[in-house]
């Protein structure tokens, strides 16, 4: 209760009469101050849009919501309402940009992966048949696919006969997901594959990848890979980071699921749990970056 | 909840029923278990492996088990059976080249002696979706008419809309109750 009280004089006002204060003493306002004590990554990005989320100016708290093509014109406005000279901070300007690039391109990527995840995956459409032929024959080069409806589906672990039904929740995002990582990864997801295949530690390989598009989904949905992003992509991220961001976690719960030797598949969403917290651990390190690494055995040439 | 902490509490409380949701891959048993508990019901994934959720409804506390449907799983299906109040047969009523294997599966559940004292409903789900089959084709299509082992309705219903579906398991429950708790 105590705390609660603190945190909100605290915010109500004592952070302003000392952010005054600073200012003050050291002729800098906060984000300068920000901008120039972090190098660029999540802790400077993440205090940036504290400071600005907190902000008692609209203009402050109106670059947050800003479209990308008109971040530089937000900063020169903050400059103005922060009275920044350009000459006595020459980086600022460029500092606050990357910032707030990041900042609104994370939003505007939610806002692309949930597209794709509405987009229903369609027989009649040509292009997603074409991409669904194309996930077998990267991940199954040597045997053909004997018709559109078989079994065979299930050898890349898909529950039925066709592939169709088990893209439901995620739509188009899963398909793309698994695509991209036998696409860009092609040894690496056929090593998954021949995993998934084992006999006693086997899995469903396809809709386990789509469980962990779901993962991902809903990490990115929480704001949990904020400080992931804001590390390991300079501007604003992309469908291709998100992509790559789902490569890892495919690549890294092959490796946690063998690691752990369930006892068989019923068990799946016990160690599905354990691997997301792992996971959100990683997330809350200032400097994570969960980048797919490949051990050199692996390493293509 | 860990999976312990909910099996303890089991024991703690009468009045307590299990219940089992079983049918195909993707007929909606997720769905269904996330419309029950307020979820949101756009971003399902297959289930591997089972879900469990406990919810009290009528002064009942259900343990609902979800258990996933694709066919390498249906051999885990009986891990599940023991001391189970009610069965709960999810259809996917759009799904017209499985209904045989619908069929199939129910008729070997409803051999099971482990399952002998279960009240069974079935859900028609998928009543929203276009072609959908009644509940009367449905109905015939499992042959109910001719179970007698068991209680049994079978009930339409939309896990999407939620249409129905407490409507099926006040059903459930008033006829688990009317069998089990009639000494109270």
């Amino acid at each position: 209760m105590l705390g609660y009280v603190w945190q909100w004089v605290y915010t109500s006002y004592l952070r302003y009469w000392l952010k005054w204060l600073i200012r003050q003493v050291t002729g800098k306002c906060e984000l300068q101050r920000i901008c120039s004590r972090y190098r660029p990554g999540a802790t400077r990005t993440t205090s940036a849009e504290y400071s600005l989320r907190s902000s008692k100016s609209r203009v402050l708290r109106g670059a947050l919501e800003s479209s990308q093509d008109k971040l530089q014109q937000c900063v020169a406005e903050i400059m103005k309402e922060k009275n920044v000279e350009p000459q006595k901070d020459p980086l600022f300007k460029e500092s606050l940009h990357t910032c707030l690039l990041q900042i609104t391109g994370y939003s505007s990527l939610y806002m692309s992966v949930e597209d794709l995840r509405k987009q229903v995956f369609s027989s009649e459409n040509g292009g997603h048949e074409a991409m669904i032929l194309k996930l077998w024959d990267l991940l199954m080069p040597n045997v053909k696919l004997e018709s559109r409806l078989t079994k065979q589906w299930g050898d890349i672990g898909f529950q039925g006969d066709d592939p169709k039904t088990d893209f439901r929740g995620m739509g188009m995002l899963g398909l793309v997901n698994l695509l991209f990582f036998s696409e860009n990864y092609p040894k690496e997801a056929q090593h998954v594959l021949s995993h998934a295949n084992h006999p006693k530690l086997g899995y469903s390989y396809a809709i386990v990848g789509i469980n962990l598009t779901e993962m991902a989904y809903s990490l990115l949905k929480s704001g949990a890979l904020k400080a992931h992003f804001y590390n390991t992509v300079k501007g604003a991220p992309e469908l291709q980071h998100f992509h790559q961001l789902y490569c890892y976690l495919a690549y890294e719960f092959d490796k946690f699921w063998l690691l752990e030797e369930p006892e068989s598949i019923m068990q799946f969403n016990q160690y599905r749990e354990k691997f997301h917290n792992v996971v959100k651990t990683h997330l809350q390190e200032p400097d994570v970056s969960l980048t797919l690494t490949l051990s050199s055995k692996n390493e293509r040439k | 909840m860990g999976l312990l902490t909910i099996l303890t509490k089991m024991k703690q409380k009468e009045r307590e029923l299990r219940l089992l949701m079983l049918g195909l891959d993707n007929a909606g048993k997720t769905t269904i278990l996330k419309k029950f508990n307020g979820e949101d019901v756009s971003t399902i994934s297959p289930t591997l492996g089972f879900n469990i959720k406990t919810l009290e409804h009528k002064g009942f506390k259900l343990n609902i088990w979800d258990v996933g449907g694709q066919k390498s799983l249906r051999s885990y299906w009986r891990n599940y059976f023991e001391s189970t109040d009610g069965l709960v047969w999810v259809v996917d009523s759009a799904d017209r080249l499985r209904l045989q294997d619908c069929k199939d599966e129910l008729s070997a559940l409803l051999r099971e002696e482990r399952l002998a004292g279960a009240t069974l409903l079935v859900f028609a789900n998928k009543q929203d979706l276009p072609g959908s089959l009644s509940k009367e084709a449905i109905r015939e299509a499992l042959a109910l008419d001719e179970l007698k082992s068991h209680h049994w309705c079978i009930i339409g219903c939309s896990a999407i809309t939620g249409e129905n579906l407490l409507a099926g398991m006040d059903w459930l429950l008033d006829d688990i109750g009317a069998r089990i708790f009639t000494a109270d």
